[in-house]
């Protein structure tokens, strides 16, 4: 019992069922300690340790310890503690409890060792980041919560079907690398695994749900969701090659959808999609260099793209708005947000000196080290695109671009600062020393990030985007405009869809009960005065009760037949 | 952007350029490394081409007015 209390995942979840209980003055600094704890736990558990118990006749590993389990564990439980500085302020109870169930929920899919143990913890992270959208409380964001948990409950259903497919046709339930065939129990897994890890086309939840939560929950939210996603394929699904190609497909798609895009946070969504692509595309390839670049960038991903989201948290906090539109010329407003969110910037774009550029490069390196240098190719695509919109185009038109901008600015709470600070010095940190990452990964490291070709490489695809940005930037300008995205299909088809499984079963089911209603008039008006069926000569003026005594008779004289016929029947 | 920021972009562009004709001029792992300034040019025109390929889709196919779901 004890020990099952120390795994990361119900250590965050005890906590969340304890808060409700504490004065809202001190739960902001109590939901840290519990990341702290799961630090700890993570950090001092050694490789194969386990934690084993039953569920009906299933033996479950509630919790296993290996390389892989572990660098996803320290980096879930590192942005759990940064995101709960940043919402320090925020003294909503129902948020603060859904975030950390929601951070449970990825450190329990990081450490299960069974496929029982993980669904759960998966449909907690479903339920639990819904509020984190709803919190936002407007007609807007309803629907959008409602679509995310839809789509999320779909994904949590099909690997939950796979996984009972799985069972049934291996008997196994262990998290582990499955037979590289299109059985149906490995679609099912793998469709469900996909939908978290907003693999086109099943990613809209991801785009119109982000911009859209809390400024606070949008951070928990780029964290935790698809990259516990990734580690499920890490571990499932490695060298699968549709993978690969999904996984540059996407890369690319988030980055041209990020030109597209005219809110600030839809930009940062759309890139988690083109990030991930990148992981999942180190997944498909396979390889032991793949699976650490993959893991490598899960882990750099998370810090660079919390940062992100922090400081467009800030800019919506302060200003009210994430349009483009409506921002621009506010570098003499928030000149800090703006450097803490270029740290951000130059580290997701792969820039020297910043921890993107030691895990991006180990990713596209490792494409073409397999011989797949189309898909390297792509990923470099994905990479101008990257800076393209992120590091210059948003912060062009947030920051600078109007001198006349008189849109009033909120000040920051002091936390929010701390916690960019303390996310920026992660990102140049690793960026300056990529071994202190390295030695976490899962393979051992060959690989050197900061060579002379890798370096001329980077620079000179930098400088001349950057040339080519300043030339087409007219063309990027803020409009206020909404970019439709394959949701349309659905969400068009939803009068038609709703049309026909709503308001057609509902009115089938009403001219049923209006017949069976219907049926039982006629029979209870036809049985009202019995004595009309059994002597036509009745008046029908008379009512039963005067024909009781003979009622009684009749009645008596069926039943006693009744019995008379059991009774000679049975013997 | 003042003059002396293009400057400066260009000194190390020029430096970059330095390097791949000197130190990495044997550099041959991809088919691409016979190219000169092949990742200079792969920016520039991706960066056109991603730019003009998302205006396309855009003002064609995607871009709506706010309320347009409403």
């Amino acid at each position: 019992m004890i020990e099952f209390l120390t795994i990361p995942g119900v250590i965050l979840i005890a906590g969340a069922l304890l808060l409700p209980f504490l004065p809202a003055k001190v739960r902001p600094s109590l939901f840290l300690v519990f990341p702290l704890l799961a630090l700890i736990v993570v950090f001092t558990r050694p490789d194969g340790y386990s934690v084993t118990g039953t569920l009906l006749n299933y033996d479950l590993v509630m919790m296993e310890v290996d390389a892989l389990s572990r660098i996803f564990g320290i980096i879930f439980s590192l942005t759990a503690f940064t995101a709960g500085i940043y919402a320090y302020h925020m003294k909503e109870l129902g948020q603060q409890c859904n975030a950390l169930v929601y951070a449970g929920g990825a450190l329990g899919v990081t450490f299960a060792g069974d496929l029982l143990t993980l669904v759960i913890f998966w449909e907690l992270m479903a339920v639990s980041s819904t509020w984190l959208i709803w919190a936002r409380r407007t007609k807007e964001t309803d629907g959008a919560g409602m679509r995310y948990l839809i789509y999320h409950i779909l994904g949590g259903g099909l690997l939950f079907a796979g996984i009972l497919w799985h069972l049934a046709t291996t008997g196994s339930l262990a998290v582990e690398t499955v037979a590289r065939e299109y059985s149906v129990a490995n679609v099912l897994m793998l469709l469900g695994v996909c939908i978290n890890a907003a693999v086109i086309p099943l990613h809209t939840w991801l785009a119109d749900a982000y911009p859209k939560a809390t400024v606070t929950g949008s951070v928990f939210m780029s964290a935790f969701t698809t990259k516990s996603a990734v580690y499920v394929l890490l571990r499932m699904f490695p060298g699968w090659e549709v993978l690969a190609w999904f996984g540059a497909a996407m890369a690319i798609y988030g980055v041209i959808y990020a030109v597209i895009c005219k809110d600030i946070r839809e930009i940062l969504a759309y890139h988690i999609i083109s990030q991930v692509g990148f992981m999942v595309c180190g997944i498909g390839i396979g390889t032991e260099m793949a699976q650490n670049g993959a893991t490598a960038h899960a882990y750099s991903h998370i810090l660079y793209k919390a940062l992100l989201f922090m400081s467009t948290g800030a800019v919506l906090y302060a200003t009210g708005t994430s349009r483009m539109v409506h921002l621009g010329g506010l570098f003499k407003k928030m000149p800090y947000v703006f450097f803490l969110y270029m740290v951000g910037a130059v580290s997701i774009s792969g820039i020297p000196l910043f921890n993107g550029f030691i895990s991006k490069g180990m990713t596209i390196d490792a494409a073409g080290y397999a011989g797949n240098e189309t898909a390297m190719l792509m990923l470099l695509l994905a990479s101008v695109g990257t800076w393209l919109s992120v590091g210059l185009k948003l912060p062009y038109f947030t920051w600078f671009d109007k001198t006349d901008n008189d849109i009033e600015v909120k000040k920051l709470p002091v936390n929010m600062y701390i916690a960019m600070g303390i996310v920026a010095f992660a990102c140049i940190f690793y960026g300056l020393f990529p071994g202190t990452l390295y030695m976490y990964l899962p393979f051992e490291v060959n690989y050197q990030p900061y060579t002379i070709y890798h370096l001329v490489e980077v620079i000179q695809i930098s400088l001349l985007t950057f040339l080519g940005f300043w030339l087409l930037k007219k063309k990027m300008a803020p409009e206020p405009i909404i970019a439709l995205d394959v949701d349309w299909f659905f969400r068009k088809a939803a009068p038609a869809t709703r049309f026909v499984f709503v308001q057609k079963v509902d009115a089938f089911y009403d001219r049923v009960e209006d017949g069976i209603l219907g049926i039982a008039r006629w029979l209870t008006e036809k049985f009202r005065n019995p004595m009309k069926w059994l002597n036509p000569f009745t008046k029908d003026t008379n009512e039963a009760s005067s024909y009781s005594p003979s009622m009684e008779v009749v009645m008596s004289f069926i039943l006693f037949s009744f019995l008379v016929f059991a009774i000679v029947y049975l013997l | 952007m003042k003059t002396i920021h293009w400057i400066i972009l260009g000194i190390l562009f020029v430096i970059t350029l330095g390097f791949e004709f000197t130190v990495l001029a044997g550099y041959d792992s991809h088919w691409w490394n016979a190219i000169p300034a092949f990742y200079a040019l792969f920016g520039l025109v991706c960066c056109y081409a991603i730019v003009y390929v998302a205006k396309f889709i855009a003002k064609n196919i995607v871009n709506r007015d706010f309320n347009y779901y409403d």
